[in-house]
């Protein structure tokens, strides 16, 4: 499933003015892959997701998509290399209807050219917006706004998907059905990186996991072998 | 015959009138919803705008209607040049920042004015200036039933533009947020540009209608800039529907308070009804 490595972070630093927030962080997404970045609230996952999008940028070290170096480049620009954020908090435009903010996903120029395909595919994968497709967006319930902040973020008809903890306040049962819709939007060939404050969930969702803690990472690899070293940490240490 | 008999009258003017309230305080509101900027400067624009039609008027002998077809792309490109170089790097720095420069700006404005046209005062005079129509017992000027038409014809432009088009999406998604119109593929700045570019085409138009409606002096701006404010906190910043009612709103108390308790009424009672929105509904009518 996995191919080459489509994107690479590498030994970043990142700062909120004088205050440091990532520590010599890199980490690599292969293509086809859904990886997961773990921790606690305030390791600094969600400035990892924006330094990737372009919202934050690097004092040091290097990010490449695709082999290209996407480092200084505005957000703006780096939806259209391929690379689209869902947001924390799901951030719709609530004003607008459910078909206006998933057509403002495809703003981009590539994304314009396949709109019509890819608004089909949204669809498939969440009918209920179809439904709603002329609701506004801060009228939906919370499981229904992640579903248009998902689906918006496809119609940048990205190669790879971040998302910001996609599962914060919805019930477990719509999160399960939003990951088995993940594991759909992988099989179409678009990689996923995914950030989780619920580290158990998340672990047993992913091919691959980074742990991070006040800013760096700490723990990388298969996230199966990390499932076993958390329940070998919870049984021994109780965390 | 008691006052309400003579009803009609400021009732059917109010609403007319409003329409060119409306026409006034769309490019204010634009401008806040994008760049939460007010544009204190706006008021001036639109009598820059009524004066260049003066000068086309009395140089070319131009139809001031006719020149709304120039007049539009020079001003979108003249705010096009004022936001990339005057307003964005002040607003980079803090919306205080660009409010004092946009005050500058007002400052330029009028004394320019004040240069080139004198502070005589001046109208936009043409051959239809005097026409009236009665229905009843309602005299009805020509030229508030032109601001009324201009008025719905530009709310329906403009609103299709924000509803139809990439680029008015793109505005209407950086208004509500930004930060994430951003990560749509949206250059903020861009859509910032573009936004003043066409308040400033809604001044010029607002400048020829409000010059063939009223007289007009290099110092008349600030009263505009106060009405088209007061027509946007009554409907709501960043609502066009809102400044719609709040354009209705305020003409017709303008007339009605001027039916009722005479010429002090004109702006007393319309200012008195936004006091009253902002107590009840800070928001304004129609706002987030």
């Amino acid at each position: 499933m996995s191919g080459n490595v489509v994107l690479r972070i590498s030994d970043i630093d990142v700062f909120y003015g004088n205050l440091q927030a990532l520590w010599g962080v890199s980490l690599e997404v292969k293509s086809g892959e859904m990886v997961a970045i773990a921790g606690a609230n305030g390791a600094g996952k969600t400035t990892l997701l924006k330094t990737i999008s372009g919202v934050l940028h690097p004092s040091k070290g290097s990010i490449e998509y695709r082999g290209k170096e996407i480092t200084g480049l505005n957000a703006f620009e780096i939806v259209d290399r391929g690379i689209s954020h869902v947001p924390e908090g799901r951030r719709l435009f609530p004003d607008m209807t459910v078909l206006q903010n998933l057509i403002i996903g495809s703003y981009n120029s590539k994304a314009r050219a396949a709109r019509r395909e890819n608004l089909t595919r949204v669809y498939e994968l969440f009918p209920i917006l179809e439904e709603r497709k002329n609701q506004l967006a801060k009228t939906l319930s919370g499981g229904q706004q992640q579903m248009v902040a998902i689906g918006r973020g496809l119609m940048a008809n990205p190669g790879v998907i971040i998302i910001d903890e996609m599962s914060l306040g919805l019930s477990p049962i719509l999160v399960s059905e939003l990951f088995r819709t993940l594991h759909e939007i992988r099989g179409r060939g678009i990689t996923i990186l995914l950030v989780e404050q619920n580290v158990w969930r998340t672990l047993h969702e992913a091919d691959r996991a980074y742990v991070i803690e006040t800013g760096r990472i700490v723990l990388s690899g298969n996230a199966q072998d990390l499932v076993e070293e958390e329940e070998v940490r919870n049984a021994y240490f109780g965390a | 015959m008691s006052q309400l008999s003579g009803l009609a009258s400021p009732v059917v003017i109010g609403i007319l009138m409003g329409g060119l309230y409306v026409t006034i305080a769309l490019g204010l509101s634009l401008v806040f919803g994008v760049m939460k900027v007010i544009n204190v400067a706006h008021g001036d624009l639109v009598i820059l705008g009524s004066y260049l039609a003066f000068s086309a008027i009395t140089i070319w002998g131009l139809n001031p209607l006719l020149w709304l077809v120039p007049s539009l792309p020079l001003f979108f490109i003249l705010g096009l040049l004022i936001e990339k170089y005057l307003l964005n790097r002040a607003a980079r720095m803090s919306a205080d920042a660009a409010l004092i420069v946009a005050f500058g700006l007002a400052l330029i404005v009028q004394n320019a004015s004040q240069m080139i046209w004198t502070p005589q005062t001046r109208a936009l005079t043409t051959s239809y200036s005097m026409t009236t129509f009665t229905v009843g017992n309602v005299y009805i000027p020509l030229v508030y039933l032109l601001d009324f038409a201009a008025a719905l014809v530009v709310m329906v432009a403009l609103r299709q533009f924000l509803e139809r088009t990439y680029l008015g999406q793109a505005i209407t998604a950086a208004s509500q947020d930004r930060q994430t119109a951003e990560l749509m593929g949206i250059n903020p700045g861009r859509v910032s540009q573009i936004a003043f570019g066409i308040a400033m085409a809604l001044a010029a138009t607002a400048g020829i209608f409000f010059g063939l409606t009223f007289s007009f002096n290099p110092t008349s701006g600030t009263a505009l800039l106060i009405i088209a404010f007061g027509v946007t906190i009554l409907g709501g910043l960043g609502s066009m529907v809102g400044t719609f009612i709040g354009g209705m709103i305020f003409g017709l108390s303008q007339t009605l308070g001027g039916h009722f308790l005479g010429p002090t009424g004109q702006l007393l009672v319309p200012f008195l009804m936004v006091l009253v929105v902002l107590t009840i509904r800070p928001q304004g009518l129609f706002g987030r």
